[in-house]
């Protein structure tokens, strides 16, 4: 018990003081994003919702052209005002089982600086907040891996990590014949 | 403030380097052009290197570069005194003076050494060219001031080391000196420096109209057809018109409500007859406007690939130093002749020519040329020739043919040197034709160049040269003479972005076709198509040509199509010496097509090169053409009546191929890759083992001659392992002994296959029957 070292004491003044420094730090952070924006969308009777900061904008899905020789996650390609943009199905792209009928009328073009594609929408709920700590990921809940996920609202709204997706190497098709 | 000024110097900087840029690389080529021309042409030359050398120098002194300064003092001192004639222009100068101009431009762009050997880099440099200007005493003063007035007229020329190899007074008549003012710096009052990001995105939006052309020619075929249907409803209405001219006389006898309707009939015809009128007119207006809209478009987008054109030259610029350089290393004495250096090609296909051409040029020097006076005892004039010729073909393309007057290359040389490098076994070798034994030199890793050299020897020049071509959907070939030479011939278009396409349909979806590639498109009967080695065939002007269905190669899903067809629509597709005929549901019409990208996310898809977006709005992919042979030949390669692959697919199970020959390994992944397996590959039974260890597997394919473990050891192996004993074996092998089948058995192996009787079918036969 008496035989507490100086190493021991350093530790100790070390921890307190990052503890401090944290506890310091965190109110004023908090209150600046508390909430976080984001787009509420519906995709075969289940609603999600992705941070508007990587939406680019919402786009009417009028004609959808498959591409052959592609995965399955990758429902085709559209034309957006001359630019070609490939839509995803992120559905598939997650691996979850497709169920009921959906009506496909919408088109979430979302980006960051490197990456661009659609995803596939039933409908778009529109925009609201959230707030920044929700649930943590329950994977069981949504069958999303929880990677991909930023969580799941009080609502049953699931989440998901934009950047994580925009970032993923699988995403991206690279194939040779 | 601070990081205002931070931001304009480095602004500054990066003018600078684009203006020294041009400076150097005039000095460069001025040399080049002033070694080269006669004496009484070289005093312009000197006058025009002298004058960028002074102008890089100030330049310098802006941006506070002092080493590029003193560097082109020295340069400049070195001119002074070549245009008062008081030393002559050595190739001992001719060296310094490049080699100055080459650090420099090192010294701008930032790789030059450290530091320390920078420094006494520059004053050996500048000692050198110091010591050129005075006659070959060395001079131990380093700092660059003027030292015109040390100078001593009438200096003895030539310093002691000059070499033999290069003789730079012989004057050449056969090739025109560029007068001065092309080398001078395109700053003339005419024109206007914009950065070709600008260009691109300005490129972008007039082709761009082309998509809003297309929908207005679009709109105007719309309007045609429903004129047509005004034309149906006049002849409609032409054979009831006389009843109810009849009801207009008897309209007195009836009641009122027919009157009513009577009127409301005329006033219809009244109606739609202006209407019919007004959509003539509107029509008429749309073809007009279609027309000049159409030509406006065009010529926006002709003058716009104009702006985006840039002449053969300024691409080939660099090529006389690279050439002078590499030949001057090894010893060779070459002289690089340019021709149509004037035409002028997109700016996108000129960069990506630049490494295929760079490759070609040190390929000619390393293997072609020989040296001095290996060339005399053929009796060839000692230095070498090498020619690079632009020419305009028809269709739009533009032919670069880059050849030698060397050795020209030996296919027995390239067979050797493939096995060597495992490209293909000796028994293939043997089997190869000339012609056949030459394309392997476009394999990745055949170099007949003995050892691994700086400039060549890895065998992947040739491979570049090929892919780049072709990604430009062009074609490269060559010819060779024995002691007479090579002339490697790269066929490309003019422009990347719009090309002819042809339309076509299938399983209900649009697909584009590049035209030029797309040799005939025909109908032809059932009948005529045979069925060989079962694969279907058919000829075309008495060439067999294999046919596959396009939306078999572009795995398209089934469709169920219930009315049999008696004709078959096909198009035939050539590329590079290749040519497949591919099924489709129609043909529909040819167009042009504007190439976009399919973003970001499909940076690369088998079989499609991009998309179009066509008339109607609607986006088709473009097919790629050299991506469609090679999965047809896959596609070929399973049988048609393989269907069973199909359920293998399902399973999805792993097989381990050992094999030593990357032929036959390859080969070997095809068969079992397309029957729907899953195929990992080892080289030998120690690679495989390993393997087996490392993953899970359902069965092993393996040669039985291997290096460091042949295929009964692996099979002992297996058995003798515990996790493995159960695994199915399948020995392939050429050994069609009694003994050896005997020796397969007794090791253990479930089959045993000899390759002579090696049909495809039998071995998926065997590997489903085990599995």
């Amino acid at each position: 018990m008496n035989n507490f070292t100086k190493a021991d004491a350093d530790d100790k003044r070390k921890l307190l003081k990052a503890r401090a420094i944290a506890l310091a730090k965190k109110p004023e952070k908090k209150e600046a994003d508390e909430y976080i924006e984001v787009v509420e969308f519906q995709l075969a009777h289940e609603k999600y919702a992705i941070q508007s900061n990587y939406i680019r904008e919402v786009y009417p899905l009028k004609e959808l052209t498959p591409v052959p020789c592609t995965p399955q996650f990758v429902a085709g390609i559209i034309n957006v005002r001359g630019k070609i943009l490939s839509v995803i199905d992120i559905k598939k792209f997650f691996e979850l089982p497709g169920k009921g009928i959906t009506d496909l009328n919408k088109v979430i073009i979302i980006h960051n600086g490197l990456m661009e594609f659609g995803i596939l929408a039933d409908a778009v709920l529109g925009a609201g907040q959230i707030p920044r700590d929700i649930q943590a990921s329950l994977p069981t809940l949504s069958g999303i891996r929880a990677e991909y996920l930023k969580g799941v609202t009080k609502e049953g709204v699931v989440v998901l990590d934009a950047e994580k997706i925009l970032s993923d190497k699988k995403i991206i098709v690279h194939e040779e014949v | 403030m601070d990081k205002k000024e931070e931001e304009f110097l480095n602004k500054l900087l990066s003018m600078f380097k684009t203006e020294a840029k041009e400076h150097l690389s005039a000095i460069t080529e001025g040399l080049i052009e002033l070694e080269k021309s006669p004496p009484e042409k070289q005093t312009g030359l000197i006058e025009t290197i002298f004058r960028e050398a002074h102008s890089l120098k100030g330049a310098a002194r802006t941006v506070n570069l002092k080493d590029i300064e003193s560097l082109c003092q020295s340069m400049e001192n070195v001119f002074a005194s070549l245009k008062r004639k008081e030393i002559a222009a050595t190739p001992h100068l001719f060296d310094e003076l490049h080699h100055a101009a080459d650090y420099a431009g090192k010294l701008i762009f930032g790789e030059a050494e450290p530091d320390i050997s920078e420094n006494a880099k520059i004053k050996e440099i500048i000692q050198n060219l110091q010591s050129a200007v005075k006659g070959e005493a060395p001079q131990p003063q380093i700092v660059s001031s003027p030292p015109l007035t040390e100078e001593k007229p009438g200096t003895p020329p030539a310093t002691p080391e000059t070499n033999k190899v290069l003789k730079p007074q012989t004057s050449r008549t056969e090739d025109k000196p560029r007068s001065i003012e092309t080398m001078q710096p395109s700053s003339s009052a005419e024109t206007v420096r914009i950065s070709t990001t600008k260009l691109d995105s300005l490129l972008f939006q007039a082709e761009e109209m082309l998509s809003v052309k297309l929908a207005a020619g679009q709109r105007t075929l719309e309007l045609q057809e429903i004129e047509v249907s005004f034309a149906a409803w006049k002849k409609e209405w032409a054979k009831v018109q006389p009843e109810v001219r009849s009801l207009v006389r008897t309209e007195d006898a009836h009641t009122c409500v027919s009157s009513k309707l009577v009127d409301f009939l005329e006033m219809n015809e009244a109606f739609i007859k202006s209407l019919d009128n007004r959509l003539m007119a509107l029509t008429k207006n749309a073809e007009y406007d279609n027309r000049q809209f159409g030509g406006m478009v065009d010529s926006l987008l002709d003058d716009m690939k104009k702006v985006l054109m840039l002449p053969f030259s300024s691409l080939s610029a660099i090529f006389p130093k690279l050439v002078r350089d590499l030949s001057h290393d090894q010893g060779k004495d070459v002289e690089l002749v340019a021709e149509g250096e004037e035409i002028e090609i997109d700016r996108r296909i000129l960069e990506e020519m630049k490494d295929p051409l760079i490759h070609l040029l040190r390929n000619c020097i390393d293997h072609g040329i020989e040296k001095p006076d290996e060339r005399q005892q053929k009796h060839k004039p000692p230095r070498g020739t090498l020619k690079l010729a632009m020419s305009a073909k028809e269709g739009g393309k533009i032919e670069i043919i880059v050849s030698d007057d060397g050795a020209g290359i030996e296919a027995s040389r390239i067979k050797s040197a493939a096995v060597k490098r495992g490209v293909i076994s000796q028994e293939e070798a043997g089997k190869l034709g000339e012609q056949d034994a030459l394309s392997l030199i476009f394999l990745s890793g055949v170099s007949t160049s003995p050892i691994i050299t700086e400039v060549s020897g890895r065998g992947l020049g040739l491979a570049i040269v090929r892919e780049k071509v072709e990604k430009l959907n062009g074609i490269v070939s060559f010819e060779t003479q024995s002691d007479r030479g090579t002339t490697f011939r790269i066929v490309v278009p003019l422009t990347l972005a719009t090309f002819r396409g042809l339309l076509v349909q299938t399983n209900g979806s649009l697909f584009v076709l590049p035209a030029t590639n797309a040799e005939r498109a025909l109908r032809i009967r059932k009948e005529e198509i045979k069925t060989v080695e079962n694969r279907q065939t058919i000829s075309i002007n008495g060439q067999i040509v294999s046919l596959v269905r396009l939306a078999d190669v572009l795995e398209l899903p089934e469709k169920t199509r219930s009315i049999p067809d008696e004709n078959v629509q096909i198009v035939v597709i050539g590329f590079a010496e290749k040519r497949i005929a591919f099924m489709v549901d129609e043909v529909l019409h040819e167009q042009e097509v504007l190439v976009k990208s399919l973003g970001r996310q499909l940076l690369r898809v088998r079989n499609v090169s991009g998309a179009t977006v066509l008339g109607s709005g609607r986006v088709a992919p473009i097919l790629n053409v050299n991506d469609l042979i090679k999965s047809a030949v896959k596609v070929t390669a399973t049988p048609v009546k393989a269907q069973s692959g199909i359920e293998a697919k399902a399973k999805r199970n792993s097989l381990l191929v050992v094999e030593d020959s990357i032929t036959a390994r390859t080969l070997l992944k095809n068969i079992l890759e397309t029957a729907g397996y899953n195929v990992i590959t080892a080289i030998d039974g120690v690679d495989a083992f390993t393997a087996l260890k490392t993953r899970e597997f359902d069965l092993v394919v393996s040669d039985v001659d291997m290096p460091r473990m042949n295929g009964f050891d692996l099979t002992v192996k297996i058995r003798a392992d515990k996790k493995l004993s159960r695994m199915p074996v399948v020995l392939v092998t050429a050994l069609e002994s009694r003994e050896s089948k005997e020796r397969g058995i007794e090791v253990g192996a479930n089959a045993y296959i000899v390759k002579s009787s090696f049909d495809q079918s039998n071995l998926l036969e065997v590997i489903r029957r085990l599995i």
